[in-house]
């Protein structure tokens, strides 16, 4: 009866929760503007299409952050 | 409490997930990880396998695992060629990042093979790891690209002294660019760490995400799994390849500087240069 709600509530699996949704937002955010970018410039030059290997390196570069978010889940302690 | 009960059954209930390389083998004072025994597996295949492809290697062409190989040597020969500014020079760096392209490739698909990771284990350790699922093994061959690209860098700019001040976009006397220069090069190590973490991390995810979905499908193991198998699969070609192409990045930016910033005087503040040769540049 005395134990508060902070107490019974796991906080470490909540903290990593709102760690990997948080830290997940800025890659997301980056790889969709590289890929809406990408068809923009499709778009208006369809000779870019070459370059899609290029844009996949991007894709890589930003998505390294957000695997290092899902790296630090294994953090113990 | 029971919020308390149910949360903590959820934390520590789940399937059994390895980040580190354990040991499976002892010789004598050694360790032999689950990962570098796995990696010996791969070169030993590797080795069989490639060279017997080299041996059939013919000009008419032939069918059958010859000519996959062959696409993947045309497209890294390719991607270092049109790289590189002037083609002769890009000859001979193609051997190198076919071999690294190959090894990367190969080590990531095998990784995938049914019964690697977490299905074999041993006293709770996996048996077999992939290689490039261990920190140490993905550090190594990016450690070695980075000293293969400086040792090439420092040649293809003429002498060390010279690749040093391709750092300084002015002259290194003045602090500012001394700075800028120095931050420079600590950027440039930390490729290394960069190259090899992105390659670790994905193929470790993807060996994690592949056993939670097993995990979770429990006798459907194979069917909840098998999609998550084919974006691995991509995911390993792609990681391969960018793995290749970054590196080639890293050596091309300097080669096709050639040297045409060293002519300046040191006192003079010089304006940044873009990347890549201009051709006012080269004809001077």
């Amino acid at each position: 009866m005395t134990t508060f709600m902070a107490d019974a509530v796991n906080l470490a699996v909540l903290g990593k929760g709102l760690m990997l949704g948080l830290g997940f937002i800025g890659p997301s955010i980056g790889i969709g503007l590289i890929g809406g970018n990408y068809f923009q410039a499709l778009g208006r030059n369809p000779e870019t299409a070459k370059w899609f290997g290029q844009a996949l390196v991007f894709v890589a570069v930003v998505e390294l952050f957000g695997l290092l978010t899902f790296a630090a889940l294994f953090i113990n302690k | 409490m029971i919020f308390g009960t149910i949360f903590s059954h959820f934390a520590d209930d789940g399937p059994a997930v390895h980040i580190a390389p354990g040991g499976v083998l002892h010789l004598g004072p050694l360790t032999v990880t689950n990962s570098i025994l796995y990696g010996w597996i791969c070169i030993a295949v590797m080795c069989v396998v490639l060279i017997a492809v080299a041996r059939r290697m013919s000009v008419k062409p032939r069918g059958g695992l010859t000519q996959f190989v062959e696409l993947g040597v045309e497209f890294i020969a390719g991607t270092v060629e049109s790289a590189f500014s002037d083609r002769q020079r890009a000859r001979r760096y193609i051997p190198y990042f076919v071999t690294l392209f190959f090894f990367l490739l190969i080590n990531n698909w095998l990784g995938l093979v049914p019964g690697v990771g977490e299905a074999l284990t041993v006293r709770g350790i996996p048996l077999l790891r992939p290689f490039t699922g261990d920190y140490n093994g993905t550090l190594a061959a990016a450690v070695v690209t980075m000293l293969m690209v400086y040792t090439a860098s420092a040649r293809e700019s003429g002498g060390v002294k010279r690749y040093i001040r391709h750092f300084f976009v002015g002259s290194p006397l003045n602090p500012i660019y001394l700075v800028i220069g120095i931050l420079e090069m600590i950027t440039d190590l930390m490729r290394t760490v960069s190259l090899s973490l992105r390659l670790f991390l994905n193929v470790t995810i993807g060996e994690i995400i592949i056993a939670v979905f097993s995990y979770l499908g429990h006798i459907a193991a194979p069917l909840t799994a098998a999609p998550f198998m084919l974006v691995e699969l991509f995911v390993g070609a792609l990681q391969a390849y960018i793995f290749v192409t970054l590196s080639i990045m890293y050596l091309a930016a300097v080669a096709n500087h050639g040297g045409d910033e060293a002519h300046e005087p040191l006192t003079e503040a010089a304006v940044p240069e873009t990347m890549g040769a201009s051709p006012a540049a080269e004809a001077g």
